[in-house]
């Protein structure tokens, strides 16, 4: 008996008994499925880390500090003139303050609040920087120019948009010229920023860029607490990042008179990347008992069909067949119910894994990747064969006269 | 000398109370060509006769050679090979299988033999028609009566052309009508030179049999040949 014909057969069986084999597939359908959509999730969060990281740039030290009120000497002036000064290691420095009381920002008759937590697409910021904030985190200008540091000098009323905030005041119009208005104080466009391209995550997009004059009547503070420091390479991040730590401490001691920190996401991406393969081993192990759990569903089912269909064997036995045949009869069978439940496993998975990215990662678009899809039917076909054997095997060594007297 | 049997015995549970000796040392000899009848009330050891001479069963002790081998010490895959191509059977209960068509239900032992995708289908066919069901090789059993399904049957035991058929009570549930068409179709068979064996406990159908061997409890009471009037 060649193969073409036992998956004929085998076709022929499962199809004339539609309802069990349906039940029989359920386990290995949402054994897939979840399979499909852990991997792709955890796959989809881990990408969507790493672009973060990506867009942000390498080399980039974020620097915190701020001093207890009252304490002698003001850490932050002198902090951006050590920046400043350390040109042999650094590319640009900036102030990095993101202004969280409630402002609205005007454009014509569309007004947008920096409170708008209900529409994060639609919640722009406002960033104080200086001069160099486009090159510390990595942005490139689109049209326009950036801060000057005359700007800054003179707390001059000009922004620079990020490229969400540029789509979501003027579409498709060159804001370069423009006047918006922030808390109803007029803020002429001198540049904006090409959008990050990250999908779904709009933080970085959404800003408008003011100098970090504006800290005091803004901000109602006039101490800069946090620096971003871009430097030239990745040994000089670490050399940057050992005087910095160096500086701070000759003026402050963490917890007694202040707090400071000082690191860079260098490393960042390894962490993610271990954590996501952590994450993918723990729901790939849950998901892989469902699988089991499946699979000891369809032995079960088929050491009842090998009970219900001994006549069948021993017909089969009599007119000339051997354990052979019966044997990959039944485990051809056992293969095609999981391969078929595998085959809509992982189409319901794919299905799960869009929704899932819809609702969980901001509406980006899950593609399990073609070797999990791969696996995880191989992985099925492997299940039904496995639990297949034992019924299979047992089928095959009835003796013919014992299987045709079963009724 | 087709089938030689020598001193045969089917015994369950051996040894214990509830013993029961199926076969009591039975010695029979039947030549190439011959139309046998095995006959016996019921309990008599009959179907455990054709059973083991079919090779669908294995005696306790014994020798049994068909065709020269000896068949007590064959694997399965050559008995499975012996009742493919050396024995053609026909069941009282017909053993068709229910999800199958009539055509695929004869192309089966074809598969199993090995036959050419090819050729299968038109040596079923060529089967069907011998036994006048080619017109309804595309009726699935339940949608045939008792008498065709049988035809059916005889036409899978002798798609691979074998040249030897047992029928365990071919007739048994067939009315006699009925009953006599599917024996003259064995008789034709035997014309052909077919060896038939014929297991029945009706003495009116072991009357159309040139030869008669008669088992009760186990044991050969009798074998004896008669004149038939259908030779």
């Amino acid at each position: 008996m060649n193969l073409m014909q036992a998956f004929k057969m085998a076709f022929k069986s499962i199809a004339s008994k539609k309802m069990r084999s349906f039940l029989t597939m359920l386990g290995i359908i949402i054994g897939v499925a979840s399979v499909v959509i852990m991997v792709s999730v955890v796959q989809g969060m881990n990408k969507r880390n790493m672009e973060y990281l990506e867009a942000q740039g390498e080399n980039k030290i974020q620097v915190y500090a701020f001093q207890y009120y009252g304490s002698s000497g003001n850490v932050s002036d002198l902090l951006y003139e050590y920046c400043l000064g350390m040109q042999d290691l650094v590319i640009g420095v900036t102030p990095q303050i993101e202004v969280w009381q409630d402002i609205t920002i005007k454009y014509g008759a569309k007004t947008f609040s920096t409170q708008n937590y209900d529409d994060w697409t639609k919640r722009l910021s406002i960033q104080l920087g200086s001069d160099q904030f486009g090159v510390c985190n990595n942005y490139t200008l689109g049209g326009g120019r950036e801060l000057s540091f005359l700007d800054v000098e003179k707390t001059n009323k000009v922004c620079v948009l990020g490229g969400g905030a540029k789509k979501i005041l003027f579409d498709f119009v060159d804001p370069v010229g423009e006047t918006i208005f922030i808390n109803s104080q007029p803020f002429l466009v001198v540049g904006w920023y090409e959008p990050t391209g990250l999908e779904g995550m709009s933080s970085m997009d959404n800003v408008v860029l003011l100098p970090y004059t504006f800290n005091r009547t803004l901000n109602n503070n006039q101490n800069i607490e946090q620096y971003v420091v871009k430097a030239r390479s990745a040994t000089d991040t670490t050399l940057a990042i050992a005087r910095l730590k160096a500086f701070l401490g000759g003026f402050i001691t963490n917890g007694e008179n202040g707090y400071y920190d000082v690191s860079s996401n260098n490393n960042w991406a390894d962490q993610v990347q271990e954590q996501s393969l952590m994450q993918s081993l723990v729901l790939g192990a849950i998901a892989g008992i469902s699988l089991l759990v499946g699979g000891i569903g369809i032995m079960n089912i088929m050491l009842v069909t090998v009970t219900e269909r001994t006549r069948e064997i021993g017909i089969r036995k009599a007119i000339g067949a051997e354990r052979k045949s019966i044997i990959v009869q039944f485990l051809i069978e056992a293969a095609v119910i999981c391969g078929i439940g595998g085959l809509i496993g992982i189409l319901l998975g794919c299905m799960g894994a869009l929704i899932a990215g819809k609702f969980l990662l901001q509406g980006m678009i899950l593609w399990p990747s073609s070797t999990i899809a791969v696996g995880a039917f191989a992985f099925s076909v492997a299940l039904g064969v496995l639990f297949g054997m034992y019924p299979a095997i047992k089928a095959s060594s009835l003796q013919p006269v014992e299987a045709l007297r079963a009724e | 000398m087709l089938i030689d049997i020598q001193d045969l015995y089917k015994i369950y549970n051996e040894g214990q109370e509830s013993e029961v000796r199926a076969l009591d040392g039975v010695s029979l000899q039947i030549d190439r060509g011959e139309f046998v009848a095995i006959v016996g009330a019921s309990g008599s050891g009959k179907s455990t006769m054709m059973n083991v001479l079919g090779c669908l069963d294995v005696p306790t002790r014994g020798r049994y050679d068909l065709n020269g081998t000896d068949v007590t010490s064959l694997k399965d895959k050559e008995l499975a090979h012996i009742r493919n191509r050396e024995i053609g059977f026909i069941f009282q209960g017909y053993n068709l299988l229910q999800d199958l068509d009539a055509l695929d239900n004869v192309i089966l032992p074809l598969i199993y033999r090995g036959t050419s995708i090819f050729e299968r289908e038109e040596l079923a066919m060529a089967a069907l028609a011998r036994v006048g069901m080619d017109g309804r090789a595309h009726h699935r059993p339940g949608q045939m009566s008792g008498g065709q399904q049988q035809r059916v049957a005889i036409a899978r035991a002798i798609a691979t052309h074998p040249p030897i058929i047992m029928a365990d009570e071919p007739t048994g549930a067939l009315d006699s009508k009925t009953g006599r068409h599917v024996l003259s179709i064995l008789q034709q068979l035997y014309r052909e030179g077919t060896t038939i064996l014929l297991i029945t406990h009706d003495d009116g159908i072991a009357a159309t049999a040139p030869r008669v061997v008669r088992l009760s409890d186990g044991k050969i009471i009798s074998d004896a040949h008669q004149e038939v009037d259908w030779l």
